[in-house]
């Protein structure tokens, strides 16, 4: 047999195994009947690992503080599921790709064989300062993508002004300013 | 075609539209809008064709989540190919006129005179230019910036440099009426920029040219060495395809932007023998330095842009001056996007909002990047920075630093990875640069340029000295990409007044 069947051979096997080992595990997450009825994009295993994400990104400098809204307090997956609607097709699949990237191999730079979403806080972050630090400059770019997405949704809520002293638009302010 | 002309939204077409016109225009930012009203004003029958949307003062809500999306290309998320660089262009009636901040600058005569005398661009020496650059000044109310406009962030900028002792001055615009809200990079709210949406589409319907937005030219049609006209689609709210819109025309004016024209003309197949199509594209690519004050800035107030530091600028080819420093906060969005690091550190970061003021140095670039067809037709932008503009890229951020601190602030961070925070300007003369290299800081350029250049010698330029293509008889230029070389600043007035110049030209061949 040649080196190239052989190749192809090999090639072709480890298709077979990871899609079936990423049709696995895009099971086993949990997502309300109503939440999954308004997905416009995103599976629902892809709304998870965002909200995993946007969580660690957007994480509160004081835990105690309550008056912080949380990523899931503005639903930044949620916006970011219908942004990606308006997003170019190639952009959109890019993406999703990530999504999947994060969720079940970028552990292992950590050493971790759990999925993104299995690890604990800390974990979670050590996974993505890996990348935003990454020797490879696309992997830079691609966190840096996925950082300006998530604080999009997250930067949108006026709620999340006030952390940072920010009065919002002029136009069509409510009487007493955004709350 | 006679009388008053209309804008016509692609969304609201019900079915194939079919035109026959002397001339059609791809584009309407600053050099379609100026092609279209120019050749209407001959009395010659136009179209100009928009990929974006019509949207008013009306619409422009000042929020970052549903501006971007509406204004820009890729809804602000367009990148180089390897993702190091966000590329942001404008998208819709008035293009990136509608988003920019109004900076209005001459086209230096140093760079007219590289121009003449290196890259054989005839007939457009600063003398032969001086009428264009008066008349579009004029059209647009240019004005110098007053200094009672300056926000706390120019005037830190200023501070600096006068501490310093560095070259710097107040920056012209074209704002009549402003309200120094400061969301200027998201639509004007009250309708004070006097852009190519606000002033010259309306005049170029005026003279009876018709627009039609939301439609997206997919070709250039050609034969034998002549154009033919062109093929676009029009889109739906959602940018499902709604009607095809074919125009039959004898002259095609490319006006989409350096990333935009060169894609259509590459994928038209434009004849193109000696390669220069999306060659030697040039985009001023800028980062950012942030610096914290002791007290209240709100830079996010007032004329985002009104004073300028040029003591690292000249237009000399190799020079090792070519940096370009002005103001550039961002809102909150924005902002996030830049401030290094995530999570904890990064909201820490935010919370000091109040009291940024951010300078970014951009590159007068020598970097030869190009533009080709992409996966489904996308444009693929390729730059890879040369080690000379990285040079100038790390000089400028140091510099940035250095007039942040002279100009008052307490820390000055460069938002490296990891990210550099400076307590005293003492730090930057030990301070490696290291951290300028691709993905090591954030960059972005706003200014695409050159990749359809003019010249008289077909071997090295797309079209002519008159902006009409060496081998295609019919198709003109009339957008940033006809500069040979980068600006060195802000390239509206240089392509609203190129696109002046060269029109006659165009109305020429259009009654030859």
């Amino acid at each position: 047999m040649s080196r190239r069947a052989v190749l192809a051979g090999l090639g072709s096997a480890l298709l077979v195994t990871g899609s079936a080992v990423a049709i696995l595990r895009t099971r086993g997450y949990e997502v309300s009947e109503e939440r999954r009825a308004s997905l416009v994009v995103l599976a629902p295993w892809q709304l998870v690992v965002l909200e995993h994400i946007a969580a660690r990104i957007a994480a509160p400098d004081d835990a105690t503080d309550k008056s912080i809204p949380s990523a899931y307090d503005v639903d930044v997956a949620g916006f970011v599921d219908r942004y990606c609607a308006g997003m170019h097709a190639l952009l959109r699949r890019d993406l999703l790709r990530l999504l999947g990237f994060i969720e079940h191999m970028a552990p292992l730079a950590i050493k971790k064989t759990a999925r993104f979403t299995h690890l604990v806080d800390a974990d979670q972050d050590r996974v993505l300062a890996w990348m935003e630090s990454n020797d490879q400059g696309l992997m830079r770019g691609a966190f840096a993508s996925i950082k300006a997405l998530v604080f999009m949704g997250y930067y949108r809520d006026p709620r999340t002004w006030k952390v940072m002293g920010y009065a919002g638009p002029f136009v069509k302010r409510p009487v007493g300013g955004w709350q | 075609m006679s009388g008053r002309g209309v804008i016509v939204r692609g969304r609201d077409l019900q079915a194939d539209v079919k035109l026959e016109v002397d001339a059609v225009v791809v584009g309407t930012g600053a050099g379609g809008s100026i092609a279209a009203r120019e050749l209407a004003r001959a009395g010659l029958s136009v179209v100009a064709l928009e990929e974006g949307g019509h949207h008013t003062a009306a619409d422009f809500t000042q929020r970052e989540d549903e501006m971007l999306p509406m204004l820009f290309a890729d809804g602000g998320g367009r990148t180089t190919k390897d993702l190091a660089i966000r590329v942001l262009q404008g998208r819709g009636v008035g293009g990136s006129t509608v988003h920019n901040t109004n900076l209005c600058k001459r086209t230096p005569d140093a760079i007219l005179e590289l121009w003449r005398q290196r890259y054989n661009v005839s007939g457009c020496a600063p003398a032969d230019m001086r009428a264009a650059f008066e008349q579009i000044e004029k059209d647009l109310s240019v004005s110098e910036i007053p200094a009672a406009l300056r926000n706390p962030n120019n005037d830190a900028l200023r501070r600096g440099a006068v501490a310093l002792g560095w070259k710097s001055g107040p920056l012209k615009h074209n704002r009549v009426g402003c309200q120094t809200s400061g969301f200027c990079e998201l639509g004007c709210a009250y309708d004070a920029k006097q852009n190519a949406l606000k002033v010259v589409v309306p005049q170029a319907i005026e003279a009876g040219a018709t627009v039609y937005a939301d439609v997206e030219v997919v070709r250039v049609n050609h034969a034998r060495g002549r154009v033919t006209g062109v093929s676009a689609i029009a889109r739906s709210d959602s940018g499902s395809p709604r009607a095809w819109v074919d125009v039959r025309s004898k002259i095609v004016v490319l006006a989409a932007s350096a990333i935009g024209s060169a894609v259509l003309a590459k994928k038209s197949g434009i004849t193109d023998p000696h390669d220069q199509i999306g060659k030697k594209l040039r985009i001023h690519p800028g980062a950012v330095v942030a610096g914290r004050f002791d007290r209240v800035m709100n830079s996010q107030y007032g004329i985002p842009q009104s004073y300028e530091c040029t003591e690292h600028l000249d237009f000399e080819e190799g020079s090792d001056k070519r940096v370009w420093i002005v103001p550039a906060f961002a809102h909150p969005i924005g902002t996030a996007s830049t401030l290094p690091g995530f999570g904890a550190s990064h909201m820490k970061a935010m919370r000091a909002y109040g009291q940024l003021a951010v300078l970014t140095a951009m590159v007068h670039d020598e970097t030869e990047g190009r533009v080709e067809v992409g996966e489904g037709e996308r444009p693929l932008i390729t730059y890879e920075m040369t080690e000379a503009d990285r040079r100038q890229l790390a000089k400028g951020l140091i510099a940035c630093a250095r007039l942040l601190f002279a100009g008052g602030a307490v820390e000055v961070t460069i938002p490296a990875i990891p990210p550099v925070t400076l307590t005293s300007a003492s730090e930057l003369d030990s301070l490696s640069t290291d951290f300028v290299r691709p993905h090591g800081v954030p960059l972005t350029a706003v200014h695409p340029m050159g990749t359809m250049r003019m010249g008289d010698d077909p071997k090295t330029s797309v079209v002519s000295s008159t902006g009409e293509h060496h081998f295609v008889q019919g198709l003109f230029v009339a957008d940033g990409s006809l500069f040979p070389t980068s600006l060195g600043g802000p390239p509206q007035i240089s392509i609203y007044s190129f696109a002046h110049h060269l029109a006659p030209h165009a109305i020429a061949r259009a009654k030859s």
